[in-house]
């Protein structure tokens, strides 16, 4: 081809904009999470929530949200046993920091690691399909809680691991949560905008042909069952990762972190988020995670609750689990796909879910 | 032309799928740049003879060997990479990527960018991807399809996606093209247009492989016909001795006499 003769020599100004045209989406995402702690003081006292605390949570679960949409939405492989690699990221940190007294930021590169290998061991499920493979990683999800919860020489058992130190970086200890906050946020960035770079390349048509037929991606020399289990890994290196970090926030884990509603919820972040959408997954991590402290927060809203929902607690489970069959049944793209299209086309985000489809 | 120089060479296939012979003592050989059809009426085993050269499925017995080399046995991408690309007779595109991400797919084995290059957006990636992006574009070409690269491919006219999937067999850089009933749903002017892609992909130096029902179109373009019944090869030749061969009318239209 002729294009190498013809070699443009693109201006600064040139390169700066197709940079900001193509990362348009994580430039608007990091300018609002940047001035965020300016507004989200002042609004934290009303609500009753306090946002920044949360949005910790939101960052780390984001990460591993969108390694599953890699794997689940982009590739196709279905995991109901991420939370296992999530634990497993965890565990290895939070270990290594308080038994081993390795520095922070070693033990979360080794929880990555750990979990990439922990990935690439039990690989052999990716010959599985469908529901069968759904069925095997449910299962794996349950041999690592039962593992994490009964190597008591190892993981302390259902006591846990207590003191895990601080988030930090080489020289330098995160103490506040504001820069927890911040810390958490640039790394979960970096891994988005990594993850957007991945499926727009060579790797991503890959794994989104094998997606749509194994036979065909075959047939365009792809190795299906190598390109499955490479973003195997690359998905359970990013639940590591996660992992990792929640250790550090919350300073004490046990099993029942990880178990298996903890893999579930990660689905449910990226299918209500939307499948196949990288900021999709970080939309569906904030929904589900302050989902729950909303709900819990409106009586303090109401000033009062009133006497017939004195046990108010026992409801929060069932308007959490409303919300998210509402949210499948009129959005079932995910909430993304459906607010993208609002703005897009002007049409309503909702579908109705009672209009018979017209057959393409 | 003496035996060791023929591209592809099958000896002996026989494929059966319980009990019944779907391909049964198949043997053939290839010349390199010419067009030969093979056809038969349905069922006579022709999808499952390409799926046997494309290591879809493995044979109960014989082999294949391509270039000299043995092919039976290797996985379907490995025989991809060495230079035997296929066209499907239900149309298997990627459908909710673009037209030029198709062929893009197709070039995977002739492109190296790997995770780590591809996730950091690294200047060889940037290059790669650029060059790739020519050359989709290349193959668009060559089927009239360089208009419609940024359409979805699941929102082609059907037509449209059949010449897509031979645009993306041939971003695989095969030395042999087998084409699974590309003219089937195509209107006459379209199977014309076809007739005419084959041609311009012979002369690029590819060996094609046609199995098709349209008894025009093969007449026209192929320069051999190898004609299958119930798994077994009742007539090979030119078209013209095919055609007055009384196997072959018996097969398609039953015998005189019954």
């Amino acid at each position: 081809m002729t294009g190498d003769v013809r070699k443009e020599k693109k201006g600064f100004l040139d390169r700066t904009t197709s940079l900001v045209q193509r990362n348009k989406t994580l430039l608007i995402v990091a300018v609002f999470l940047a001035t965020m702690p300016l507004w989200a003081k002042p609004l934290s006292e009303p609500l009753g929530i306090d946002i920044i605390y949360v949005m910790r949570l939101v960052g780390v679960f984001a990460i591993a949200a969108v390694g599953l949409n890699l794997l689940m939405g982009y590739a196709g492989q279905i995991s109901l046993g991420h939370g296992a690699f999530f634990g497993v990221g965890a565990y290895t940190t939070a270990l290594l920091t308080v038994k081993a007294g390795l520095p922070v930021w070693l033990g979360i590169i080794c929880a990555v690691i750990v979990a990439a290998i922990v990935g690439l061991l039990v690989a052999p499920v990716l010959r599985l399909k469908g529901h069968y493979l759904a069925m095997a990683t449910l299962g794996l999800g349950i041999i690592a809680f039962v593992c994490f919860r009964e190597f008591v020489w190892l993981t302390n058992g259902h006591d846990g691991v207590r003191n895990i130190p601080n988030l930090a970086l080489p020289g330098l200890e995160i103490t506040t949560r504001l820069g927890e906050y911040f810390l958490v946020w640039v790394v979960a960035l970096i891994v988005l905008a990594l993850c957007s770079n991945l499926v727009r390349s060579r790797v991503g048509r890959a794994i989104k042909a094998l997606h749509q037929s194994e036979v065909a991606a075959a047939a365009m020399g792809i190795n299906v069952s190598w390109q499955k289990i490479k973003i195997f890994m690359f998905s359970t290196a990013l639940a590591g990762l996660a992992g990792g970090i929640f250790a550090h926030l919350q300073g004490y884990i046990d099993p029942g972190s990880f178990n298996i509603i903890l893999s579930i919820e990660l689905v449910v972040m990226v299918v209500v988020g939307g499948m196949e959408s990288i900021w999709g997954s970080v939309a569906g991590a904030a929904l589900i995670v302050f989902l729950p402290e909303f709900i819990e927060a409106i009586p303090s809203w109401l000033g009062e609750v009133p006497h017939w929902v004195e046990r108010y607690s026992l409801y929060e489970g069932i308007i959490f689990g409303l919300i998210l069959v509402l949210t499948m049944i009129f959005m079932p793209s995910g909430i993304t796909r459906g607010l993208s299209d609002m703005v897009r086309y002007r049409k309503s985000p909702f579908v109705n879910p009672f209009k018979k489809k017209v057959v393409e | 032309m003496d035996n060791g120089s023929y591209l592809l060479e099958a000896r002996e296939l026989t494929k059966t799928f319980g009990g019944l012979a779907a391909v049964k003592d198949v043997s053939f050989q290839l010349q390199e740049g010419i067009i030969k059809a093979i056809i038969g009426p349905n069922g006579a085993g022709k999808t499952t003879l390409y799926d046997l050269l494309t290591g879809i499925y493995q044979p109960d017995q014989g082999s294949v060997t391509f270039h000299g080399q043995q092919i039976i046995g290797l996985p379907t991408h490995e025989i991809t990479v060495l230079g035997i690309a296929r066209t499907f007779q239900t149309i298997q595109l990627f459908p909710n990527m673009t037209v030029m991400e198709n062929v893009m797919v197709g070039l995977h084995h002739r492109t190296k960018t790997g995770m780590f290059k591809a996730s950091f957006r690294l200047p060889s990636a940037n290059k790669e991807e650029a060059w790739a992006k020519g050359e989709a574009l290349g193959y668009l070409d060559i089927v009239g399809l360089e208009m419609q690269a940024d359409s979805m491919a699941g929102a082609l006219p059907f037509g449209q996606q059949r010449l897509l999937e031979v645009a993306r067999a041939l971003a695989t850089g095969p030395r042999v093209l087998l084409l699974d009933e590309p003219a089937s749903g195509l209107n006459l002017y379209e199977t014309q247009e076809l007739g005419e892609i084959i041609y311009r992909i012979r002369d690029m130096g590819v060996t094609v492989i046609l199995v098709e029902h349209d008894m025009g179109l093969v007449m026209r373009i192929s320069e051999e016909v190898l004609v299958l019944d119930y798994g077994e090869i009742i007539a090979e030749g030119t078209p013209g001795e095919v055609r007055d061969d009384p196997k072959v009318i018996e097969a398609y239209l039953g015998s005189e006499l019954e």
